[in-house]
């Protein structure tokens, strides 16, 4: 059996032409011609050679082109033939094809596609890192960065950015808007050129300089009317003149991984913000364009060398080191175990899927042998049969592709309206790529499962084949194995899915049991801030907010009203704290904890427990002595063995430095998120110690939302330039928190759902086949007074030997791969017996369900037809 | 007659395959013996180049319809040739040929004696 033998034959040609040219040459030299005449007769009697072998080229690519042109109409028309076998197989493999192509595309964007900016592998981010801890991802100092950008010589450009709200004023309604407040030179880091106008100066992030704004698209169109002279313009900006120097074009996006649902409505410097100057305040994040030439790894070692500088000059730059990694892989990094897990699940069901058509192929080649039979009688070699059913099989796997690239479509418009808010997802397309990538897996899907039919299919014992009559074609033993191998190991698949499904729903179910600390039923959060330049006194921000609180408290609906400015999952304010008589533990460098500043009952808001002491009342002013509520977590902490009650505290975060007294202890609240464990958190009264901005929690009789407008009301009536924004349920709130979490589950378990609708489609079509084969046998049962039951138990053996097949495979599969699952999992381990258990009854059980038609039917096999069918 | 190679291939390849078969009826050849043969029996009528028998010796071959094996044959059986010989598909394959050719001959010797005597 040759395959490719071009080679070959174009050496056998020369080989066969000088045979015939020496026998002619022969012949002349006999009839009395010297040897070189006989040559040269001979050649001339030949013609000319190069133009024979020319032709015989020509011929055998004609042929090839034909035959293939054969195999392709031979293929249509048998798929056509059998339009049941052509649609189910079709269907499945555009299931298999469809899903994979989409979830590559969300892999493929989320993972591999380069940001969105010119040469963007060129961008890194720096980040500031806990030097004894080495633990990083600490954001950076404004001052900090100056210092970078004055003395580092490995980047082109350097950038801090900071996310900030602002208030629009002017028109009829003043609007809150999503900000970027960024050093001089973020566009020449991400290179990218403004739609109108200009974009900073150099020496527009200093004071004196820096009012001014430049627009996004969006906020252009919707605010200014999309009008051309807007640059020049001026706007109210937090109750300032700022100046319009420049507008966005339309598809800029920064940050990259914002969800669509958040976009940045202005860019400017960091005027706004006071902790510009502050180097202990660690709020922005920097990026950076490295020199042509230089690698993260020559910058890294510039950053080291300059770090250790700054840290021999700045008391706060002591304890930080910086480490220089490339943007792209940062961006939506933390998404990456779960897509990668998805991938895998879906490979999975993709594998199942071609083992269930390979199978229907097997059955089908059954069918077809007495045809095979014939044709290799009439000449056909074992190489042309082969290529015609895999020619066959790559046409059905194309019917399937284009079928799922029809689903991939579908089914990714749907993921991003479902899909949480996963990085880039507004970049997911079906880009070439994509396209690439799924006539690939089309045709390697094709392939793999056309290719043991067609090998199975094409060898046959003619004689033998030929001599039987139809249906009692009993299938070769090497043949029924492997069908029982395939589904084997379809239902080992499919465990294996379903119990990673399985494990992903417990985990799920656990997060959603954790109390979190507070009651987020009938709860309306909102955040409020307050423009530096209309308040500048603290008081009058105290006092704002009191006043405030007390209107919202009289709205019919509401139980009660609190605020804070650092509120669990929505806000915080974590920073250093020092305790009365606390002794630090060794490798300890300093006592951290969240210090939120609340209103009286907000407590009684949240649903926060108090366990001991009192809360706050509208008493514990600035005139009052300093208090201080702690919770369990930092009485544990940092008290362990005494009683924190009166205990003294300080917070160190640039407001007030009194000592205050410890009056209470509350329960803990889980601030990050119901995963996350509880931090420490010590509670100041806000009349003690005011800030500009606060998380309204609105406790509510009725429906939250109901209560939207008459609290944006109070607030205008408060002061009509402030905007509430942010509004939500805390119901919301937490469930926004997981998810991400929820998604994967669902996606996981739909993944898993498939796989074993496809295995028990598989088993299904397994035991009716070998019924249908076994019908004189059981005819013969039932006539020698079988029992019906007997029957059945015969035909449920079968399925019960594959089940427990594929149920031991797929335990073992599972120990193996659960592993990776672990990231993902909470209060479950990826052992989890329990859960093993349930998932092969759960198999074992729609195994025996699938094969219980066929079962049935068996029963019903009337002895007098089965023994007649010879 | 048709000038430009391909014309010509095909004309002769497709009369030409049939002789051939034909020919390989009678028992296994190879390609000198074949033109040799056809040579003789058409007592040089039928001008073909030999070389020209290859092209369509190879199409049958790709059909089917002939299959090829190498043998040494000759004085001390020190050369090689390689032999063709009918395959059943080959043998059903002439017999449709020579029916076609049957019905064309027929169709011709129609117009040209016919059209005499109308």
């Amino acid at each position: 059996m040759r395959w490719w033998p071009r080679k070959n034959r174009e050496e056998d040609l020369e080989r066969e032409l000088r045979s015939h040219l020496d026998s002619e040459a022969a012949e002349q030299e006999a009839s009395g011609l010297s040897e070189e005449e006989a040559r040269y007769a001979a050649q001339r009697e030949f013609g000319n050679t190069t133009v024979v072998k020319e032709d015989v080229r020509q011929m055998w690519a004609w042929t090839s082109v034909e035959q293939f042109g054969q195999d392709l109409s031979y293929g249509l028309r048998s798929l056509a033939k059998n339009p049941g076998f052509t649609t189910v197989a079709g269907l499945t493999l555009a299931l298999g094809i469809g899903a994979n192509t989409a979830v590559f595309s969300v892999v493929d964007t989320v993972l591999f596609r380069p940001l969105p900016y010119p040469q963007s592998e060129r961008l890194v981010q720096m980040w500031s890192t806990n030097a004894n801890t080495n633990r990083w991802g600490i954001w950076t100092a404004y001052p900090r960065f100056d210092d970078w950008r004055r003395l580092a010589t490995a980047f082109e450009e350097m950038a801090a950015v900071r996310f900030w709200v602002v208030n629009l004023g002017g028109g009829d309604h003043p609007e809150a808007l999503n900000a970027v407040v960024t050093s001089s030179r973020l566009f020449q880091v991400l290179r990218v050129e403004p739609m109108l106008g200009r974009t900073f100066l150099a020496e527009e992030d200093q004071p004196g300089h820096d009012h001014v704004i430049i627009l996004s698209h969006g906020l252009w169109g919707r605010r200014f009317g999309s009008d051309s002279a807007v640059v020049g313009r001026t706007v109210s900006i937090d109750r300032q003149s700022y100046t319009v120097i420049g507008v966005m074009p339309p598809g800029f996006r920064f940050p990259p991984d914002l969800s669509p649902a958040q976009s940045i409505d202005a860019w400017l410097p960091p005027s706004p913000d006071p902790s510009r100057n502050e180097r202990g305040s660690n709020n922005y994040y920097v990026i950076a364009r490295l020199m042509p030439g230089i690698t993260a790894a020559h910058a890294q070692a510039e950053m080291d060398s300059i770090n250790h500088g700054l840290a021999e000059k700045h008391s706060e730059d002591r304890d930080l080191g910086v480490k220089v990694a490339v943007w792209q892989q940062q961006v939506g990094s933390d998404v990456h175990p779960a897509l990668q897990i998805l991938w895998g699940a879906i490979s999975l069901v993709l594998l199942i899927a071609c083992a269930n058509v390979a199978n229907l192929l097997l059955a089908r080649g059954t069918a077809r042998q007495r045809e095979v039979a014939l044709r290799q009688a009439l000449g056909a070699g074992r190489a042309r049969l082969t290529r015609q059913w895999l020619t066959e099989s790559v046409i059905l796997a194309l019917f399937g592709g284009i079928v799922g690239l029809a689903l991939a479509y579908l089914g990714l418009e749907i993921f991003i309206r479902l899909a949480p808010d996963i990085p880039r997802l507004n970049e997911i397309t079906m880009d070439a790529h994509v396209l690439i990538f799924s006539a690939a897996l089309t045709l390697g899907t094709g392939l793999l499962f056309g290719i043991m039919p067609a090998l199975y299919s094409s060898r046959t014992d003619s004689q033998g084949s030929l001599k039987e009559s139809g249906s009692r074609l009993t299938a070769s033993s090497g043949r029924a194995r492997v069908r029982s191998v395939l589904v084997t190991t379809e239902l080992a698949l499919a465990l294996m899915l379903l119990t990673g499904a399985c494990l992903l729903l417990r985990s799920f179910v656990n997060v959603q049991r954790v109390d979190p600390g507070f009651n987020a039923q009938n709860l309306l959060t909102a955040f409020v801030m307050l423009p530096p330049s209309k308040y500048p006194e603290p008081r009058s921000q105290a006092a704002f907010f009191h006043q405030l609180m007390e209107r919202i408290a009289l709205i019919p609906g509401v139980e009660c009203a609190g605020g804070a400015d650092s509120a669990p999952m929505l806000s915080n304010d974590a920073g250093p704290v020092s305790i009365e008589g606390y002794v630090a533990r060794p490798g300890e460098k300093e006592i951290q904890a969240e210090r939120p500043k609340i209103t009286p009952d907000y407590f009684r808001a949240m649903g926060i427990r108090l366990l001991r002491g009192r809360p706050f009342t509208w008493a514990d002013n600035e005139n009052s002595p300093p208090v201080a509520i702690i919770d369990e977590a930092a009485a544990r902490q940092y008290w362990p063995n005494t009683d924190p009650m009166r205990k003294r505290v300080r917070l160190e975060d640039g407001g007030p430095p009194v000592w205050r007294q410890v009056i209470g202890v509350v329960r803990n609240v889980r601030q990050d998120g119901l995963i996350e464990a509880a931090r420490p958190e010590v509670y100041a009264p806000l009349q003690q110690s005011p800030v500009p901005y606060l998380v309204l929690a609105v406790r509510t009789r009725v429906e939250p939302a109901a209560l939207t407008r008459a609290i944006r009301h109070a607030v205008m009536v408060a002061d009509k330039d402030e905007p509430l924004f942010h509004i939500q349920t805390m119901q919301q709130v937490v469930s926004d928190s997981v998810a991400t979490r929820r998604f994967q589950m669902g996606l996981l378990a739909l993944f898993a759902s498939l796989a074993l609708m496809l295995a028990a489609v598989g088993i299904y079509g397994l035991v009716s086949y070998s019924v249908s084969q076994r019908t004189h046998e059981i005819g013969i049962r039932i006539a020698l007074g079988a029992k019906r039951e007997h029957v059945l138990r015969l035909v449920l053996r079968q399925t019960l030997r594959l089940a427990a097949g594929g149920v031991v495979l797929g335990i073992g599969g599972a120990l193996i791969l659960t592993r990776f699952l672990s990231s993902l999992l909470f209060g479950v381990s990826p052992n989890d017996p329990l859960t093993f258990v349930a998932v092969s009854m759960l198999l074992a059980g729609v195994a025996t369900a699938a094969s219980f038609i066929p079962a049935w039917r068996a029963t019903r096999v009337d002895p007098m037809v089965a023994l007649r069918y010879e | 007659m048709a000038s430009s190679p391909a014309e010509r291939i095909e004309l002769l390849q497709g009369t030409l395959g049939m002789l051939i078969l034909r020919t390989l009826q009678f028992g296994p050849a190879h390609g000198h013996q074949i033109a040799k043969h056809l040579q003789r029996t058409t007592e040089d009528i039928l001008q073909i180049e030999h070389g020209s028998l290859y092209p369509a010796l190879h199409r049958l071959e790709r059909k089917g319809w002939i299959a090829a094996k190498w043998e040494s044959a000759g004085k001390d059986l020190k050369r090689e040739f390689k032999y063709y010989r009918l395959t059943p598909a080959g043998k059903k394959q002439l017999v449709t040929e020579e029916s076609k050719w049957k019905q064309l001959t027929r169709a011709i010797s129609r117009v040209m004696w016919s059209a005499e005597e109308g």
